[in-house]
């Protein structure tokens, strides 16, 4: 497949890297995020500046940008504020296309002039910014890590874009325990010039990417934000965490509807509209990322529940209800299909409970019976550990069965050691399991609106 | 289309002429109907046998209202008077209103007395614009009164409004169930409704000048909508 050419590309597919401030020191950021670019095996060359080393890491260190021999298109830039604007003339100057500004200190801290020259610079020479006030970019395809966080960060189809550089860089090393898989990664900061917009734009037509989470504390136009965004959700899902609420300032408001209007509720408004989903939290916002993280989108509403315990499958069903999830009623072959594989005791109904004395291979007859029939297009299991069957098993079942069918698949396991051990099987190979039912039902309720209101969005 | 380019509408240009922020009632009921929102029949007047004359034009029973820079809360200086069903009570409630206002508010400056027809009962809702420092002119909608006011039932769609936003708006709110009918009593008209959201959300769209404005409360009938009372506040 081949795209057209953006302003963005080099940001996540350089040519070269070059780390302006790169040091020898380890614990300062310039040594971190030069050494996350070396360890994570980025192709291109690295070119370390700064005036105080000849050579770093066993690479050849120049004293300015202007000095590197070769083409230069990124460009991390960690060094005093005051002095990033003079740096951005000679990276332009030198032909790079986009900074990824680290440095604090400017708006941040009250330095809005500081930040208006860095700008000014910016149009001025050509250069895009990223940030500043960031911890740096990722992008796992091209194993591309110019951050100061985590250095192996995980392959996979989530792109993570993060306002806040301290719960980034914890979510990033989060991700790497919770085997979730990142396509990229990016701090955005006071966005100065690049902005969630701009980067969901390069996003939308990226195939290693599946779903965008955005960690925002405010949009910075919001307009933009959701003419991209409506494109965007037609696509993939954007999952949104928003903190805070509107900046509505000091304005008096005078009018009835203006009293009405504060707290976030315009915010969840717009995000309607374009057909963002919102989270609550992060938990929430990753729990719906892994399962869009498959890559399937909704073929309809009708779900089953699948369970070997009587308990969950209530619990699930509850939250079903809640959640908008449609339960089918089991057409009579498939309650047939259904009752080959359960005792006599067990409920060939909706939810579809093969009893304790199931094991994986009851589970697997039940669910394959449920991805061949025609009437179910969303399949929930929900395993409680029991001593006649084997989680692991189960499992790798699970893993194969979901990579066989485009049906949405979503599972919770309740137990023990082994328990956690099959989670972790399930999230490395993009199996988007729980530890609760409530969690994989509101991940597969998060999934249908996202269908449903893709749909809406094609029709406006 | 009626909000033609960027031109100020003329109530407007008079408001900030005058160096008001708020526009008169009537002022901003001819804003809005220029837009095809229905509003109540309404006529300025400066004089008891004026405010007679007019109410017979619009037809009994007619509701009287001062216009007054001064006066924000027209109840509250006795500045509304309702249910008038004859020339003569008319009259009286004319002269009542300026003794009313000029007792409460010896200093206000006075340029008449609304007369407006008298609009039958039916469900009251409000419809808003705000203008949002992020997403720009965005509407809001809920039903009147206690809803509004103590559960803060609202709910809100960026302009500009799709067919779909303004139904999904109707029918987000807890107390949609009112407006679909209850009890026997028959379905407001939601397409009117819808139509009245979407054309605000023009409003806010076109008139650049306008910061915020309330239709409350604005009276939904089984069929057709009309706006009791309308604030326009200039930004």
């Amino acid at each position: 497949m081949s795209r057209k050419s953006h302003p963005l590309d080099p940001l996540f597919h350089p040519k070269s890297v070059v780390i302006v401030g790169a040091s020898k020191t380890p614990g300062k950021i310039g040594h971190a995020l030069l050494t996350n670019v070396l360890k994570y095996g980025f192709k291109g060359p690295v070119y370390p500046v700064n005036p105080k080393y000849e050579e770093i890491e066993d690479l050849k260190c120049y004293p300015t940008v202007l000095d590197i021999p070769g083409e230069i298109d990124l460009v991390v830039v960690a060094i005093p504020a005051e002095n990033v604007p003079k740096v951005i003339g000679e990276i332009g100057a030198k032909g790079g296309k986009v900074a990824v500004v680290i440095s604090s200190g400017f708006k941040e801290v009250g330095r809005d002039d500081l930040e208006k020259e860095l700008l000014e610079y910016g149009r001025r020479y050509g250069v895009r910014i990223l940030g500043p006030n960031i911890f740096g970019v990722a992008y796992t395809p091209k194993r591309l890590n110019a951050t100061f966080g985590p250095t192996e960060v995980r392959e996979g189809s989530i792109a993570f874009i993060t306002q806040s550089g301290a719960l980034g860089i914890a979510l990033m090393g989060w991700t790497i325990v919770e085997k979730i898989g990142l396509s990229a990664l990016i701090s955005v900061g006071n966005k100065s010039d690049i902005d969630d917009a701009d980067l969901l734009e390069w996003l939308k037509d990226d195939p290693h990417t599946k779903v965008v989470l955005v960690y925002m504390e405010g949009v910075k136009d919001g307009r933009k934000f959701l003419k991209v965004a409506r494109e965007v959700s037609k696509k993939k899902p954007i999952v949104v965490i928003k903190a805070g609420r509107t900046a509505r300032g000091m304005k008096a408001v005078s009018s009835h509807t203006g009293s009405l209007a504060g707290m976030d509720s315009v915010y969840s408004a717009a995000f309607e509209q374009a057909g963002i989903l919102r989270a609550d939290n992060v938990e929430e916002a990753f729990d719906w990322a892994v399962l869009f993280s498959t890559g399937k989108v909704p073929l309809g509403e009708e779900t089953v529940i699948i369970t070997n315990g009587g308990g969950v499958g209530v619990l699930a069903t509850d939250a079903c209800e809640v959640n908008r999830i449609k339960l089918l009623d089991p057409p009579e072959d498939l309650r047939e299909a259904f009752s080959s594989y359960m005792p006599p005791f067990g409920s060939a109904r909706n939810p579809v409970d093969i009893t304790g004395q199931a094991t994986h291979v009851e589970f697997e007859g039940a669910v394959e019976s449920a991805i061949k029939h025609d009437s179910v297009k969303n399949i929930i299991v929900l395993y409680c550990q029991t001593a006649v069957s084997d989680p692991i098993k189960l499992a790798e079942v699970l893993v194969e069965q979901n990579r066989s069918t485009e049906k949405p698949m979503v599972a919770s396991f309740i137990g023990g050691e082994e328990v956690a051990e099959a989670m972790e099987i399930m999230r490395e190979r993009e199996f988007p399991a729980y530890p609760t039912p409530e969690r994989a039902v509101k991940a597969l309720a998060a999934m249908l609106r996202w269908g449903r209101r893709r749909k809406l969005l094609d029709r406006v | 289309m009626i909000g033609e380019g960027r031109e100020i509408p003329k109530e407007i240009e008079v408001a900030i002429g005058e160096g008001r922020k708020i526009l008169y009632e009537h002022e901003a009921k001819s804003l809005i109907a220029r837009y095809g929102i229905p509003v109540t029949k309404i006529a300025l007047v400066k004089s008891p046998e004026e405010a007679a004359q007019k109410a017979k034009e619009i037809g009994f029973p007619v509701v009287l209202k001062i216009v007054s820079p001064d006066v924000v809360h027209k109840s509250d200086v006795g500045g509304v008077i309702v249910n008038l069903r004859s020339e003569e009570e008319v009259k009286r409630a004319y002269d009542k209103i300026i003794e009313n206002v000029r007792s409460h508010k010896p200093n206000a400056k006075i340029e008449g007395v609304l007369v407006q027809e008298f609009a039958p009962s039916g469900v009251e809702v409000i419809i808003g614009l705000i203008r949002d420092p992020q997403f720009g002119p965005t509407v809001m909608f809920g039903l009147g009164g206690v809803f509004v006011e103590i559960f803060r039932d609202v709910s809100f769609r960026v302009a500009p409004l799709s067919d779909l936003d303004a139904e999904e708006m109707i029918k987000e709110i807890k107390s949609y169930k009112i407006l679909a009918g209850y009890r026997g009593s028959p379905p407001v008209d939601i397409d009117s409704l819808k139509d009245a959201l979407i054309k605000v959300g023009q409003i806010g769209l076109d008139v650049e000048e306008i910061s915020e404005m309330d239709l409350n409360p604005v009276i939904a009938y089984p069929e057709g909508i009309k706006v009791v009372d309308a604030r326009i506040i200039l930004g």
